[in-house]
């Protein structure tokens, strides 16, 4: 009797957790389903997640009539740049808070932490403010500039928390094996701290990779987008029908990061440090 | 003298970034608190003055300027928010390590989708896929009950409940991933007491599971307050879009402060609000950190 309860127990258990994987999966589900319906009424009623036509137009139409593959060249750009001078100026500044004893360290990172709770959207105005008399509005290096200003206190406290997780004597030894300060820090602790190294700059992609708000107000003119501007130009209001364009390009926008996600997960939980400086 | 060039070399490596961040966070913020204490707006871009506090008593003491309005949203949707998130979470992971779940690993990996997801196109397609009005997922379904159809975003308390859904499902995923690693780092052999006396899930849940998963997910816990607080893409995205707003007029802090900005260009009244956000922000991380301090001494 109780084995028949707790089969009936179980099925129960997995009908909910089928449900629940549903409602995750839901707005994905009808994104990619329009996309690749052929049937160009999807305003009727009779809508169903399998696609009766399939169909790969509005994925061409994405492709070949949006200047998508600018978008995602100009995303590229400031990716690669933001990752590459974010890692540059955070290593050797996280490098010398975790392992020097100086005057003024201790009000730095409590400086740091302070910083890092202002909100990144309120500084909009006062950089507006900053960056055109310099010309850098509606540039790349303006945007460069933001993006890595914005997460270099992040990339400093993480890499900082894990060079703090380093024993020192490994670093000693190599010292006293006569390898240079410079030598230790590139070949025995930049090795070691790779998880942290691959999650900061992974961070700072994916922040520059989803950031539209900046993108839309710094930037003008279509072919100066980054993906995120564009996908948000491309939205469906509630009276043009461009939903289904819009369902192709946000599946494939996403692609990449979804990608990259469950690929790096397992890093992710190393890497990120225990006290977490998110947020 | 080798101290003096161990600090020198110190603040050399540090140059860089620290120049980085005084450019694009120290700077905004300075600028901000001058801001505030001006009367700039449309009418006063170049010719504004100084008009001392005028513009944060204009937030925190006249009810219909509309701030503390904002504020009280806010809270209201951080409580509820954060009460939904750990309630939830806590349920889902407990159910997700019943040992006779054997598909466990496969909702485990469907269930990180929407963290994993670009946290923008999420909200964009539960705006133009869900809740969307005319093709929208939630008035097919209504349609097809023959029921009329919902303006799911134009009312306030609809809007608010939708944005909250989004979040939920946004934030959902990361809180599960927490406490599903702090009930494993749980010992079992904990519970066998507890079990031969006849405690039921309920009972071991608040007697002994939750006291001893709360240290470790209290620095999740306390990241993700701070991101709801701080949350601003869903309400903007969901119902505030320049040129396609939806009727709803919720705001928290942050869209309220972004709309006086750059919607209605009172510079000087919106610098004041980003002042005392950023106030409190503070007084949240230094009681935050207290506590630790507290916890470890």
């Amino acid at each position: 009797m109780r084995k028949i309860w707790e089969r009936i127990g179980l099925i129960f258990l997995n009908l909910f957790f089928i449900a629940a994987c549903f409602i995750a999966l839901v707005p994905i589900l009808y994104a990619f389903s329009v996309s690749l319906n052929a049937e160009g009424s999807i305003l009727g009623s009779d809508f169903s997640f399998i696609p009766r036509q399939l169909t790969l137009e509005n994925y061409r139409a994405v492709i070949m009539d949006q200047p998508v593959l600018l978008w995602l060249g100009n995303t590229l750009i400031l990716a690669v740049v933001s990752v590459f001078i974010s890692l540059l100026i955070s290593v050797p500044a996280a490098y010398s808070l975790s392992r020097f004893r100086f005057k003024g360290r201790k009000q730095v990172l409590r400086f740091l932490v302070l910083l890092h709770s202002f909100p990144a959207i309120l500084s909009m105005f006062a950089l507006y403010k900053l960056l055109s008399p310099l010309g850098l509005i509606n540039s790349k290096l303006g945007l460069i500039l933001i993006y890595i200003g914005t997460m270099a206190i992040f990339g400093v406290l993480n890499l900082k928390g894990y060079f703090d997780s380093v024993p020192v004597e490994i670093e000693e030894a190599a010292a006293i094996d006569g390898a240079g300060a410079l030598q230790t820090v590139l070949r025995i602790l930049l090795p070691l701290a790779k998880p942290a190294l691959i999650v900061t700059a992974l961070m700072v992609l994916i922040f520059v990779w989803n950031e539209y708000i900046y993108a839309i107000t710094f930037l003008t003119g279509a072919q100066n987008y980054t993906l995120a501007a564009g996908l948000y130009s491309l939205q469906a209001t509630e009276m043009r029908g461009s939903w289904p364009l819009f369902a192709a390009a946000a599946i494939l926008v996403s692609l990449p990061i979804l990608i990259i996600f469950f690929l790096t997960q397992k890093h992710m939980r190393s890497g990120l440090t225990a006290g977490g400086v998110k947020g | 003298m080798k101290g003096k060039r161990r600090t020198l070399s110190a603040w050399f490596s540090q140059a860089p970034v620290l120049l980085i961040i005084a450019l694009i966070v120290v700077f905004p913020i300075g600028y901000t608190a001058y801001i505030s204490l001006t009367n700039m707006n449309v009418y006063h871009w170049f010719d504004f003055q100084i008009i001392g506090l005028g513009n944060y008593l204009k937030a925190l003491a006249v009810f219909d300027s509309g701030f503390l309005g904002a504020l009280l949203i806010t809270l209201l949707w951080t409580a509820v928010n954060m009460v939904l998130q750990l309630v939830i979470a806590f349920i889902m992971a407990s159910l997700l390590n019943i040992q006779k779940l054997k598909a466990r690993r496969v909702y485990k990996t469907v269930l990180m989708f929407p963290w994993a997801m670009p946290g923008y196109v999420s909200i964009l397609l539960w705006k133009n896929g869900i809740f969307n009005s005319s093709f929208g997922l939630l008035n097919q379904w209504l349609e097809k009950l023959h029921l009329a159809p919902m303006r799911w975003l134009a009312g306030d308390v609809s809007a608010f409940i939708a944005c909250l859904v989004v979040n939920l499902w946004l934030a959902l995923p990361f809180m599960i991933m927490i406490m599903d690693g702090a009930l494993q780092s749980v010992d079992k052999s904990y519970y066998e007491n507890a079990i031969l006396d006849g405690a039921g899930w309920f009972t071991r849940s608040v007697r002994l599971t939750i006291p001893a998963i709360r240290p470790i997910i209290a620095p999740a816990v306390v990241i993700t307050l701070f991101t709801t607080f701080k949350q601003f893409d869903v309400i903007y995205l969901l119902t505030q879009q320049v040129g396609a707003k939806t009727g709803a007029n919720i705001h928290t802090v942050l869209t309220y402060a972004y709309e006086n900005a750059f919607v209605t260009n009172n510079y000087g009244y919106s610098s004041a609000i980003s002042m005392i956000i950023f106030f409190f922000l503070i007084a949240f991380v230094t009681l935050s950190n207290l506590k630790r301090k507290e916890k470890k001494a």
